[in-house]
């Protein structure tokens, strides 16, 4: 309606309405593009949080209650008590998440901080292939490190235990933290080292009192990203876990989805909890992780 | 950016005045500079290299069921051929190109919509960016879960809203039926992905000079030239990069799939991963199976060709 009152006036000037005109009509273009997008990515998620708040009963409707009749927290309340069996095994495998993402996040950064700073820095021979191998690693799909490290880890006695998932999340976590680092470090000039260094500091100590506090935005971003993607991690905690006691979130719920197979409401509840933390830390440090995700595909 | 290239200018004068030493003697000469990398080639001999070569070794034998590598009997080229031979192999690589393909191209066109109609101010913008970068960082598996739910057969919201609309009378069994399911669960692929291209391509727009697209404007290109010749050039090497990344990402999908559909009905979600998956820890047949992920991994390796090179080529422009 407001459209068209708008543009009822529009005729009397002459010249400037032939151009903005046709501007007008891409922004409407790409409004609507937004608009499906927003409905497509929101929906799901919508109707995820609608289901949550259902008891059993009410989701197994035909048709649906698009809105629940009676809105219920017991899928959430039952989830995190831990004093009932359900709530005890979702908290362990919510434990048992955060310990194994921290700890890998941890490692893989620790390792991955001096190594990112001499690729961006030093000029040693084997340089340039080995970062290429680093890069490589991105192309190789987890089933070709499955099998020799399934082996691996029965060999060393690390089959169902988080040690294994620890070590080998860094498959995917160094690598990743690497590359990342390494364009953050690209981006710090070399002369604030150089000053350093000729006012007495050994490359080292250059190294830790200057680049590093200020690498520590990207520090962030790295761990974030890794931590995101242990937390989410699924195929190898599949395949190298098995006790109940020790599954993370990811695999746990596909076993709580086997055991109450029906119960809808309480699934969907689960996936929002797990969901929480990956979108909370998403959101809060938005900037540095569009950062890490675009650093060193955009080049000017 | 300025400062990079001072910085080389400075350094390769230097280095070519040396005429640079043997290699053994570099080596020694910046000895502690593989302090620094050293902990990270440890770890990735280990969980990286040392598992790429094991894969290949297995690749030749016939191992045994109760994974006893010690008894593993070498039968050459026999896997690639049983494999390579099989009516499976085919129809699984159709369903992979056509999972790989449409998840890419749509993820692509529907982030490259997004990135465009985002690269301008308005109020809420910085809102509406970050509701569509939810799908992304979301657990694949509790993704799956709700589409799943959303894909029910009988208390599903989209078989629902399509009766509601008139479409159909009957709600259809999406992820049950052959025809339907590996649509459906594409849909879901893009839904999670697409907003990864939107943010790199939003970032690459940030590149695009403005007084390039006023020039463009003040010389009469309408808004579609001066998307086609101004923009879209500047985001060429972005969206090389992001599309060989969806790409890389898509084929070496499992989760979606996997929880799913299975790989059913009768193996018409079934790609390459899901099935070496399954050959690997569902048949334990680990010789097939690494046989299986060697030619994956061929495949790989001449997609890595090109997206190194395509991520490199700044680097070498700038080293030149």
């Amino acid at each position: 309606m407001s459209t068209q009152t708008a543009s009822k006036p529009a005729p009397m000037p002459a010249t400037p309405v032939r151009t903005r005109k046709p501007i007008d009509w891409w922004r409407w273009a790409g409004r609507g593009i937004l608009a499906f997008l927003l409905i497509f990515t929101a929906l799901p998620m919508a109707w995820m949080v609608i289901t949550s708040l259902k008891t059993q009963l009410a989701a197994l409707q035909y048709p649906p209650q698009w809105w629940p009749e009676e809105v219920t927290f017991e899928n959430y309340l039952r989830l995190l008590s831990p004093n009932n069996a359900i709530g005890h095994e979702f908290l362990q495998y919510f434990w048992n998440s955060l310990y194994v993402s921290i700890l890998s996040t941890v490692l893989g950064v620790v390792v991955a901080v001096p190594a990112a700073y001499a690729f961006s820095r030093f000029r040693f021979p084997g340089r340039q292939a080995l970062f290429f191998s680093v890069l490589l690693r991105n192309m190789f799909p987890a089933v070709v490190f499955l099998m020799p490290l399934f082996l691996m880890m029965k060999w060393l006695g690390l089959v169902n235990t988080h040690g294994s998932l620890i070590l080998t999340y860094l498959t995917f976590g160094l690598p990743l933290s690497i590359w990342l680092l390494k364009g953050f470090y690209d981006n710090i000039p070399p002369q604030l080292e150089q000053a350093a260094r000729i006012d007495g500091a050994t490359r080292f100590q250059a190294f830790f009192h200057i680049v590093m506090p200020l690498s520590s935005p990207g520090i962030i971003a790295t761990a974030i990203y890794a931590f995101i993607m242990a937390w989410n991690e699924y195929v190898y905690a599949l395949t190298f876990l098995n006790s109940k006691e020790m599954l993370t979130l990811p695999v746990g719920l596909q076993r709580f989805f086997a055991e109450y197979a029906t119960d809808w409401p309480g699934l969907m509840a689960a996936s929002f909890i797990m969901s929480v933390p990956v979108v909370v830390l998403f959101l809060v440090l938005q900037k540095y992780f569009v950062r890490a995700l675009t650093e060193g595909a955009v080049k000017s | 950016m300025t400062i990079d290239v001072a910085h080389q200018g400075g350094a390769v004068p230097a280095s070519s005045r040396r005429r640079r030493p043997g290699l053994l003697r570099r080596i020694v000469q910046n000895r502690n500079d593989y302090a620094y990398i050293a902990p990270a080639l440890i770890v990735m001999a280990l969980v990286i290299a040392y598992p790429i070569y094991y894969t290949v070794e297995l690749s030749f034998f016939k191992t045994p069921a109760n994974l006893a590598m010690d008894q593993k009997i070498f039968v050459g080229l026999d896997n690639y051929w049983t494999i390579l031979t099989s009516k499976s192999f085919r129809d699984v690589t159709y369903n992979t190109l056509i999972w790989t393909i449409f998840s890419t191209f749509f993820a692509y066109v529907l982030g490259l919509g997004a990135a465009l109609a985002l690269n301008r101010e308005f109020v809420g913008r910085g809102v509406l960016r970050a509701v569509l970068l939810v799908p992304y960082v979301i657990s694949a598996v509790a993704a799956s879960y709700v589409w799943k739910w959303l894909y029910h057969s009988d208390f599903g919201v989209i078989g629902a809203l399509s009766v509601q609309f008139g479409f159909t009378d009957r709600p259809i069994n999406f992820l049950d039926n052959i025809y339907t399911a590996l649509p459906a669960i594409i849909v879901v692929n893009i839904w999670k992905e697409f907003s990864f291209a939107m943010i790199m391509l939003l970032a690459g727009l940030q590149t695009v000079p403005d007084q390039l697209l006023r020039a463009a404007q003040v010389d009469g290109a309408n808004a579609w030239q001066r998307f086609w010749h101004v923009t879209m050039p500047h985001l060429k090497g972005v969206s090389m990069v992001t599309i060989l990344l969806l790409v890389v990402t898509n084929l070496n999908s499992f989760i979606i799939p996997w929880i799913m559909t299975g790989g059913g009905p009768a193996g018409a979600t079934d790609i390459w991963i899901t099935q070496i998956y399954q050959l690997a820890f569902g048949r334990i047949r680990f010789g097939l199976a690494s046989a299986y992920s060697v030619i994956l991994f061929i495949v790989m390796m001449l997609l890595g060709y090109f997206y190194v090179k395509a991520l490199t080529r700044g680097d070498e422009a700038k080293s030149e």
